[in-house]
Parts: structure tokens; C-alpha cells; sequence
């Protein structure tokens, strides 16, 4: 008898606890998902920089071994990759032979390291060293990587003809990879 | 509840879908000075100011003035560099967002989703007090209905006089208490009359 009576009584409250839960959880859960879903088959290595589509901020900075300083406007008329690095960065490290071998490579593309919060002496041994294929220039105060919105080391940034940031890559970048985004660069705006 | 949370994901959702997509004006970059040139020690202050508002990238939640790191160092020199070329507060934080985004901001701007930020946890205090004076309700029952807490003399203090069953710890206690408290016999002296 009395499992009748409960089992007659149950799925009214039950429904009704269901619906509640239901609405709280929805109300919990759904923003979280949406988030996940807007975000899904992004490479977290291409971080969204609010600088991408827009000019890429001026500079004019002293060559690693002294010279005129090099700046941003000279370069205007071909693709720029604009790559921001240290010795004392391990990734940086690893991604130098990619990069100046796609410098080698890429005649019509015009490849620039700025040394970030490193020492002259130091930066040209590392170059002595390991020979590399395009100049890299100094960036004392770290202005240059604040102007950028530089996180870290390396990041490089992809810069069209005209001047204007067409994409940022943060982390050590491999030969396809470059690749890739050079000729994105080329084509102008993404 | 269930009105609350429609009510609460409605009131959410209204700023949200009122925002303008594009970026607001301010993240130009900062054009002519819009303050006075600042030096000295009000120089040094403001930079303080103004870097406690900006994020160090590289840091964990800490502000340029707050972080010792090299970057914040270089950005806490940058902002002191536009305080003293006369730039104002928000010219430095739009100049700062538009390399950054707004991550860069510790204190957001009120738009968009971050109406989200500033009144969610108001909201959600409202919403959570609503449920509980609304539970309380439908029980009925009012401060009456809680347990009422125990009053200290129910608590049992033993006599001084009091001593343990073992004939050979009472003894002993006996003993302690004559030579600690100068009883004879170790009896309390009122205890002793009464007994």
C-alpha cells in the first residue's frame, strides 16, 4: 500500500523539481557553452591581437652592431615579418634556423628581428654564431614591444605592403608556418 | 526561482545585445596632449595612479605599479613619459588598450559584456536573497522555529568538593587539595561543614 501511494504521488514533484533545475542549470550552463562553442577550432597559438587589420605602429631603432637606425616606413612597398626575440628565449632559439632559412627563401619578403630586453654583446654573438639571413635591431627600453603588444618572446607579427598587420603568431614558428602566413601577407588583408 | 533566473538571464542579456560591435572611439591612438604637462612629485604620483589601472602582460594579476617585473618597469616608465608630455589618464589606458586590448585595463570599461562584471554579482546577491526570503516564506516559519540554544547553567560545573570514585585518586585529591589550598582532610571548608 504505501508504495502505491508513493509511486502515485512522486511524478508531479518530481516534473516539477526537473523544470527548476532544469531553468538554473540552462541559465548556469548555456553561457558556458556558448563561450566554448565561439572558441573551438581556434589555434591558441594565434592570438587575437587588436592591432591585426590595422597600421603597424612606427619605429626606428639601432641595427644589433650599431648603424643608421632602421625604420618601420623603409620597408613599405613589400610583406614584413616583424620577429621579436631574445637569446636568452629557448623557442627562440629553435625557430632561428626556419627563419632564416625562409629568409634565404623569400627574397621578395623582408624578414626583422627586434631583441627583446637583451644585451647588444650578447645578441651579436648568438649572430656571429648561428649565421642569420636578415637584421635584427635593438629595442633598449621596450618600447617598440610595447607598441606591439608583446606578451612574451618570440612573437611575430605578418605585415603587408601597405603597412598594415595582417597577422601575429605567438610561439616558435616552423618553415610551413611562415610559409603560410607570408603569403597571407602578400594577398594584403586577411 | 524560476522568474528569478528568466529575470536575471533577461536583465543580463539586455546590454549584451545593446552593444555596438566596433571598438569604441577611444582606442585611437592618444592624438594631441588633452591635460597639463605633469613633474615632480605629482608626476610621480599620478604614475603610480594611472599604472595601477594598467595589467603587467606577463604578470599574474598584478598591476605595472605592483609588478617588479622588466616589462611593467618599461611601461610604468612609458606612462610616466605621456604624464609629463601632458597626456591624460584615458589617452594613456586607449594607448595602452590599443597595442594590449582591453585586457590590458584592470578596471573594464562599462560596456558590453562587461556590464556582466560590474553588476552580475549584485545581481546575483539580489536573485539569491529573493530565493532565500522566498524559501523562508513557503516554510512558514519564523526565528521560533529554530532550535533554542542551551543555557549556560545547564551545563554541569561539579562541586569543588567533588571527588573521583577511585578510592586511590580520591585520596590523592584529598591530599593535593590539602596542601594547595590549606583544607584539612583535603574538605572544603563549607563543603565539610555541610556534610
Amino acid at each position: 500500500m504505501p508504495t502505491a501511494a508513493s509511486s502515485e504521488a512522486a511524478p508531479p514533484r518530481s516534473s516539477r523539481i526537473n523544470k527548476r533545475v532544469l531553468v538554473a542549470g540552462a541559465a548556469i550552463v548555456l553561457p558556458l557553452i556558448a563561450v566554448l562553442v565561439a572558441n573551438l577550432g581556434r589555434d591558441p597559438h594565434m592570438v587575437r591581437s587588436p592591432l591585426v587589420g590595422r597600421p603597424a605602429p612606427p619605429f626606428s631603432l639601432q641595427p644589433v652592431g650599431g648603424g643608421a637606425p632602421v625604420r618601420l616606413e623603409s620597408f613599405r612597398g613589400k610583406p614584413l615579418v616583424i620577429n621579436f626575440w631574445a637569446t636568452w628565449c629557448v623557442p627562440c632559439f629553435e625557430e632561428h634556423p626556419a627563419l632564416t632559412a625562409a629568409a634565404r627563401g623569400l627574397p621578395d619578403v623582408q624578414f626583422l628581428g627586434v631583441v627583446y630586453e637583451d644585451e647588444e654583446a650578447r645578441t651579436q654573438a648568438f649572430l656571429k654564431e648561428r649565421s642569420s639571413a636578415y637584421p635584427s635591431v635593438m629595442d633598449p627600453d621596450g618600447r617598440t614591444a610595447i607598441a606591439y603588444g608583446v606578451f612574451g618572446v618570440p612573437e611575430t607579427f605578418f605585415i603587408d605592403a601597405e603597412g598594415r598587420i595582417v597577422e601575429k603568431f605567438v610561439g616558435p614558428l616552423q618553415r610551413s608556418t611562415i610559409a603560410e602566413l607570408v603569403a597571407r601577407a602578400r594577398g594584403g588583408r586577411p | 526561482m524560476t522568474r528569478v533566473a528568466l529575470l536575471s538571464i533577461a536583465l543580463l542579456s539586455l546590454p549584451a545585445m545593446s552593444a555596438p560591435a566596433e571598438p569604441p572611439p577611444s582606442a585611437s591612438r592618444a592624438g594631441a596632449p588633452r591635460g597639463a604637462p605633469l613633474s615632480g612629485p605629482e608626476l610621480d604620483a599620478r604614475t603610480d595612479e594611472v599604472g595601477a589601472l594598467l595589467r603587467c602582460p606577463v604578470c599574474q594579476g598584478l598591476s605595472v605599479s605592483d609588478s617588479p617585473s622588466s616589462m611593467a618597469r618599461n611601461m610604468k616608465a612609458e606612462v610616466r613619459d605621456k604624464l609629463a608630455a601632458g597626456y591624460d589618464q584615458e589617452q594613456i589606458l586607449a594607448d595602452f588598450e590599443h597595442s594590449y586590448g582591453e585586457f590590458v585595463r584592470l578596471k573594464p570599461t562599462l560596456r558590453g559584456v562587461n556590464w556582466l562584471v560590474w553588476f552580475g554579482p549584485l545581481l546575483a546577491l539580489i536573485a539569491g536573497a529573493a530565493l532565500i526570503a522566498s524559501k523562508l516564506k513557503r516554510s512558514g516559519s519564523g526565528p521560533d522555529a529554530l532550535p533554542a540554544p542551551r543555557s549556560a547553567a545547564a551545563v554541569d560545573v561539579p562541586d569543588r568538593g567533588t571527588l573521583p570514585d577511585d578510592p586511590r585518586l580520591a585520596e590523592a585529591m584529598r591530599r593535593v587539595r590539602e596542601l594547595a589550598y590549606g583544607w584539612p582532610g583535603g574538605v572544603p571548608p563549607k563543603a565539610g561543614a555541610s556534610a
